[in-house]
């Protein structure tokens, strides 16, 4: 592995094949006698529903895991990797869903302090090969930036360029597309294809059927920890996959979505008080800044906001949520005035907040759904355990979570532990601003999910989300909001817009702010 | 390789059993650990370890003097990790309690040096009053900081301890030193009809456990039974989260703070009316630290602060003996105490990280 | 999982604190082990004894409930391998420092020593560094009982510190017989009836060492490195000054007013970092200050260090340490001479008169041997000359010394005034025993604070 090697230079591609892999966890078999291989330069989809056995496959053969039982062939030759430098100097690397940087480095610092020596001799030449691989690869990466200014996007090509830079021919991405915008997804697509074509292989691992069309050239399916589908040349139709990623839940269960005709008829009947009503509203975070809002949100509805990351969508729901104070301008809730009110006030008033990271700010990891109802109680210096924990079991069996009432949220899935949110949510709440409430999850969980949310506005709330998911606002919204560069547009009946429309307007093609002195 | 490691694994589902062995009971491993670090260095040392282990876990037991030496050393050790189990709880490193130990400890000396007149029940009331509101004045110092200047509580407290240590050493060499003299030793003893009453012959005061054990209780109910112990826990775990399902977050911090520094005041105030009888410039004795000592190993259960504080304080006690008996060191006691907690401390990392492969 | 590196950090600042908090013996520089066993039986026999006390323990269970002679009969064993145990006579001693401080404890653990090699069918046990920064945990009481405990009948303390927890624990233990050094119990009247106190006349040492200072000393600026206020240091200070005083009008003939005298009190009798000043820091703030004498009166001997260090560097500085009759060693060159106390003597004596039951409480201020104050089976205090004093100089101290010794030289004679200008003793007196053992404050002409 010669320094100055980047990969467009790459003489050959790399074969990866995985032979009878077993990994178990406890009692669970997260990978059970996974045989697969990959051909060279090309990019290879792997799809399957939360829990399938993924993200522990690619552990495995990125070195992050060691196997159990079965073998890893690079090349045909079999290879026991230590760790994930073994995997690196073998050609193995993985881009993480979450980055794994130094965030108070700069790029470059960054890119110096975790490739080997001899890949970046100097300070000079690691700046020019940064520079160099990001223009081939059209990556807007500024190598004296601080880590923690960047987006998880650019973070995601960052650590893209270290894998390379340290001689990675075949590049595993996880779920590369959370929490990032479509436009930077469009970028790293283009990346990835334009690697493939010089040689790198790529392993894609998603559940978003959607991008694995787009992007790969075969797809294999696990599901329980098996392989369900090996190497599918693609194009493949989606209700074929979509079997193969469900198994029989898909036809017993999951139906397409529902809630757009009960949107509509219920969108006629309108209520004399809006949940939201903002006036002249300004808000700064950072150096964005999102000026003279003026907006009627009524009750029982439910508005998207679509934008790119960081267009300022964040803001409005976080101002909506009283976790942000206005710099000028009213916020009534239900007529009451909020505005400069604390967060406790909003949620007096019937408003909650449900973050997008659920185990950050959302739940309590380590404690259960019954001490989360006890929180909820609100009164009495003593703890209602019977009540907290009959409230527990009936939220169990209302949003078919998959725990006991006593189970810690954080041994929950993601999907049941975005049900346990929503279920926390009291019933007479009458605005619930949501980011990203299905980051994560597959289609049955998100789908669940929105079950829940539906039957919410119907009782009347007026829910409030943000997603970068074109399909998940075109579904499920009654009326949507785009956000372009701190300016939002008026309101906008869902049916009048199509996708595409949607989409040009996200890039601010054809983009009309409401104008600032209406 | 693969074959013979199949050979000899039983099917994933049935534990094996170094894990029946590890999984259930860090604690013995803790144990284990502990005693293998602190054998290693005795040997080092050249000394019998089975004499000094005897000395260390049963020399406390030994006559009735000790044995009242230890309930002694374990009752502020329990107050003091009662009130870090708030904090802890709370997620809170409260490094300062040592200073409202101290402060604890100053501010018991004030009724019982202006009103040494009082009869002594009130008089005693009076002075713990003031030790748990000394205390918990220190402590929401720390809060405060850590609250109102984003001052880490861990720093915040270390600089508090250093500032009532001075404090202390102010008072005793300046306003209350003894008549005609000026030592850093300590103030004038107390008059010997305020001192809290000892058992016949020995120096073992039984108000002082009993209000330790209330003390202790009373954290224990708080924690498990009440809505704000259940808070606590919550903006401990999250503070975030806790704010969103409507915690008050701040408020908890600061009375969780202002609990453990209330508790530490009052070890403070005990040390003065049933240990010392005398504001002595090292009033905590370092009891603060090794309460933080004591939670870090049962993890903030209450619990297991009773007993995990009686073998610490035997250890202690214990130790004193040795450097007599068996010509050893007996800091030797301090190394098997960090020995613990350091390998509980890796114990449950090992075990944490297993838990979160599965 | 923010939180490992908290816990490390927590950790890794327990630990530093812990450390702290056991409080490192001051760094004392005489390379003697600090663990070094006490009782010289091999760790074995110890061992072995120990094992044998459990069956013992176990088949009186039953008559543990009575607490005085179960106790008694259980330590009975540990002592079972020394050969003959009737004729053994153990006596223990509660040092507040080190053994190897060269300086106060160490004099008195030398003592003990020469008490036992002296002293046939003795043996010495002791427990040091009983101090609330070493063993916090570790009262006076304590420390008693732990002697007791090992089959110690003759318990020394050697602190004033300790006058309160050496009465509690004689009145515990009526049967064991207790020397408070440098208390005063027996004279108010405060100790019980098996308490002696024993102290030796340090004044005497303490005016031939100001009177050395005063000798030698360039400038005539004294620096006396006080320990903490009571009457003892201050009749200490009191003493030197008068011997330099004395000195410096008589045979360096010079004014009075030229003579400067400074005390700085360190807050205790030896550095605890973080409660005492730090006596070395104290003692180079002397030499920066331009005192070129540096007259200790704490424990260990930072003032020798620092001053044979400045003396290196090429600065006129000297220095007097006390207590210990080998204090020199540790800056020879600089050194003026130390008075120090010597034990052994009295304590066989007393140990003698305890063994065989004709102890008696006494509160004895013992002076030198005027014959010889340096003869180790007979002085109680002495002075040895250093390197530093010159041979006129040292010519000039004999011959101080044999004034003293002839008693024509009462230095406690008045006209004296105290510092706020009371007279202490009036023209044509001598200050009693009693004013000189009870001193409330500094002379008039010395630096420094008095706290009357």
């Amino acid at each position: 592995m010669r320094g100055n090697q980047v990969p467009s230079h790459t003489f050959y591609c790399m074969q990866i094949a995985i032979h009878n892999l077993t990994k178990c966890f406890g009692s669970l078999r997260a990978n059970d006698g996974l045989s697969l291989s990959f051909a060279g330069g090309q990019i290879h989809g792997v799809l399957g529903e939360n829990g399938a056995g993924k993200s522990t496959m690619m552990k495995l053969i990125s070195g992050y895991l060691r196997p159990d039982g079965g073998e890893i062939r690079l090349d045909d030759q079999v290879v026991h990797l230590r760790s994930p430098g073994d995997a690196l100097r073998a050609g193995v690397g993985m881009v993480h869903q979450e980055p794994l940087d130094v965030p108070a480095f700069s790029v470059l610092e960054n890119l110096l302090c975790a490739a080997p020596r001899q890949a970046l001799p100097s300070r000079a030449a690691a700046r020019t090969k940064l520079l160099d691989l990001a223009r081939q690869l059209h990556f807007s990466l500024e190598p004296d930036a601080p880590v923690n200014q960047l987006t998880v996007g650019q973070r995601q090509q960052l650590e893209l360029v270290r894998l390379l830079l340290c001689g990675a021919r075949t590049l595993i991405l996880d779920e590369p597309t959370t929490g990032i915008t479509a436009a930077q997804a469009r970028a790293l697509f283009a990346a990835l294809r334009q690697l493939a074509n010089s040689g790198s292989t790529v392993l894609f691992v998603s559940h978003k059927l959607n991008e694995v069309a787009e992007l790969c050239d075969t797809v294999s399916v696990l599901r329980s920890g098996q392989a369900v589908g090996r190497q599918l040349n693609m194009p493949q139709p989606q209700e074929q996959l979509l079997q193969l990623m469900f198994g029989a839940a898909w036809n017993a269960e999951v139906r397409p979505p529902q809630g757009r005709e009960q949107a509509n008829g219920h969108a006629v009947g309108t209520q004399p008080v809006p949940t939201w009503q903002l006036e002249a509203v300004r808000a700064r975070e950072g150096n964005l800044t999102l000026a003279n809002v003026n907006l009627e949100l009524p009750a029982g509805r439910v508005i998207g906001l679509a934008g790119l990351d960081g267009s300022g969508q964040q803001i409005l729901l976080r101002l909506l949520a009283g976790r942000m104070r206005p710099e000028a301008g009213r916020i009534r809730v239900h007529g009451q005035d909020l505005s400069g009110a604390s967060a406790s006030a909003y949620r007096q008033a019937g408003i909650e907040y449900l973050p997008a990271d659920r185990m950050l700010d959302g739940v309590i990891g380590a404690l259960s759904l019954t001490e989360h109802f006890a929180l909820l109680q609100g009164k009495g210096q003593l703890v209602d355990w019977r009540a907290a924990e009959r409230e527990a079991r009936e939220a169990i069996a209302a949003y078919g979570i998959k725990a006991t009432p006593v189970s810690r949220i954080n041994s929950l899935s993601g999907g049941n532990q975005q049900r346990a949110m929503l279920a926390l949510v009291p019933q007479a709440c009458r605005g619930i601003a949501c980011e990203q409430p299905t980051r994560g999850l597959d289609v049955a969980s998100a789908r669940a999910i929105w079950q829940r949310l539906l039957a919410r506005r119907d009782a009347g709330c007026t829910i409030v989300f943000a997603s970068p998911d074109l399909d998940e606002l075109m579904n499920y919204s009654d009326q949507i909001m785009v956000f372009f560069a701190g300016a939002c547009s008026p309101l906008m009946a869902r049916n009048e817009l199509s996708s595409t429309r949607l989409a040009e307007l996200i890039g601010g093609v054809g983009f009309t702010p409401v104008m600032s002195d209406q | 390789m693969n074959k013979i490691g199949s050979l000899l694994s039983p099917p994933p589902w049935t534990p094996r059993l170094w894990q029946i062995m590890l999984l259930p009971s860090p604690f013995i491993l803790a144990l284990l650990g502990a005693l293998g670090i602190t054998t290693l260095v005795m040997l080092i040392a050249g000394v019998s370890p089975l004499a000094v282990y005897q000395i260390l876990f049963f020399g406390a037991f030994s006559t009735p003097v000790r044995f009242g030496d230890m309930v002694m050393l374990a009752t502020p050790l329990i107050l003091c990790a009662s009130g870090l189990t708030l904090t802890f709880a709370a997620g809170l490193y409260n490094l300062g309690v040592e200073g409202q130990v101290v402060l604890g400890a100053i501010a018991a000396m004030i009724p019982l040096r202006l009103f040494p007149e009082l009869p002594t029940p009130l008089l005693w009331t009076l002075s713990l009053s003031c030790a748990a509101c000394g205390g918990a004045c220190w402590a929401l110092l720390a809060a405060s900081l850590r609250l109102g200047a984003r001052v880490s509580e861990i720093f915040a407290g270390l600089g508090l301890n250093f500032l009532a240590s001075g404090l202390a050493l102010y008072l005793i060499l300046g306003p209350w030193r003894r008549s005609g003299a000026a030592a850093a030793s300590g103030t004038a003893l107390l008059p010997r009809d305020i001192w809290l009453p000892t058992l016949e012959g020995l120096r073992l005061a039984p108000l002082a456990p009993i209000i330790a054990l209330l003390g202790l209780g009373l954290v224990w109910w708080v924690l498990s039974r009440t809505r704000w112990g259940l808070e606590v826990r919550a903006v401990g775990i999250n503070p975030n989260a806790a704010d969103r399902l409507g915690v008050a977050a701040t408020w908890r911090i600061a009375q969780a703070m202002a609990g453990c520094g209330a508790l530490a005041g009052i070890a403070g105030g005990l040390q003065i009316i049933a240990v010392f009888h005398q504001l002595i410039p090292n009033i905590s004795s370092g009891v603060g630290l090794l309460g933080l000592l004591v939670v870090l190993l049962v993890l903030a259960r209450p619990v297991w602060v009773l007993p995990v504080s009686i073998i610490f304080a035997s250890f202690t006690v214990g130790s004193v003996q040795l450097p007599l008996a068996l010509g050893v060191d007996s800091s030797i006691a301090g190394v098997l105490q960090g020995a613990l907690v350091l390998s509980a401390l890796l114990a449950r990392g090992v075990r944490r990280e297993r838990a979160q492969r599965i | 999982m923010r939180r490992p590196p908290v816990h490390l950090l927590v950790l890794l600042l327990l630990i530093v604190g812990l450390l702290a908090a056991c409080g490192s013996a001051p760094a004392a520089p005489v390379a003697a082990p600090t663990e070094a066993p006490v009782v010289e039986e091999p760790t074995e026999a110890t061992e072995e004894s120990t094992e044998a006390e459990e069956p013992t323990e176990a088949t009186e269970e039953p008559t543990e409930a009575t607490e005085e002679p179960a106790e008694a009969t259980d330590e009975e064993p540990t002592e079972a391998p020394a050969v003959s145990e009737d004729d053994e006579y153990v006596f223990g001693m509660v040092l507040v420092g080190p053994i190897n401080d060269g300086g106060w404890n160490q004099a008195h653990f030398e003592g003990g020593e020469y008490v036992e090699a002296n002293l046939p069918g003795t043996r010495f046990i002791y427990i040091d560094k009983v101090n609330p920064a070493d063993r916090p945990n570790v009262t006076v009481e304590q420390a008693v009982e732990e002697l007791v405990g090992q089959g110690a009948r003759f318990i020394i303390t050697n602190s004033a510190e300790f006058a309160d927890g050496t009465n509690t624990a004689a009145a515990a233990h009526p049967d064991i017989y207790f020397l408070h050094a440098s208390g005063d119990g027996v004279l108010t009247g405060e100790a019980p009836e098996n308490v002696t106190n024993l102290m030796g006349r340090m004044e005497y040492g303490k005016m031939i060492a100001g009177c050395a200072a005063a000798l030698q000393s360039e400038n005539g600026r004294l620096a006396y490195l006080g320990p903490l206020i009571d009457p003892e240091t201050r009749r200490l200070v009191n003493a030197t000054f008068l011997g330099a005083q004395y000195c410096w009008e008589t045979y360096r003939e010079r004014p009075v007013e030229e003579l400067e005298f400074k005390v700085t009190w360190i807050g205790f009798w030896f550095n605890i970092p973080g409660v005492t000043l730090d006596p070395t820091r104290v003692a180079t703030d002397f030499i920066s200050e331009g005192y070129d004498v540096i007259i200790s009166g704490i424990d260990t001997t930072e003032g020798l260090v620092e001053a044979n260090k400045a003396a290196q560097a090429g600065q006129n500085v000297w220095a007097v340490p006390y207590d210990y009759i080998d204090a020199c060693a540790q800056g020879e060159e600089i050194c003026l001479g130390v008075p120090y106390f010597n034990w052994g003597p009295r304590y066989i004596e007393i140990i003698d008169e305890a063994r065989a039951g004709n102890f008696m409480a006494r509160w004895e201020w013992l002076g030198p041997d005027w014959s010889d104050i340096n003869n180790l089976e007979t002085s109680m205090i002495g002075f040895i000359k250093g390197a530093g004093l010159t041979e006129e100089n040292g010519a000039i101290i004999d011959e101080f010394i044999a004034k003293l010794a002839e008693g024509d030289l009462q230095l406690f004679s008045g006209p004296l005034f105290f510092q706020d200008g009371s007279e202490f003793v009036a023209e044509g007196a001598v200050a009693t025993d009693e004013e000189i053992w009870n001193t409330p404050q500094l002379l008039q002409g010395i630096e420094g604070q008095s706290a009357p």
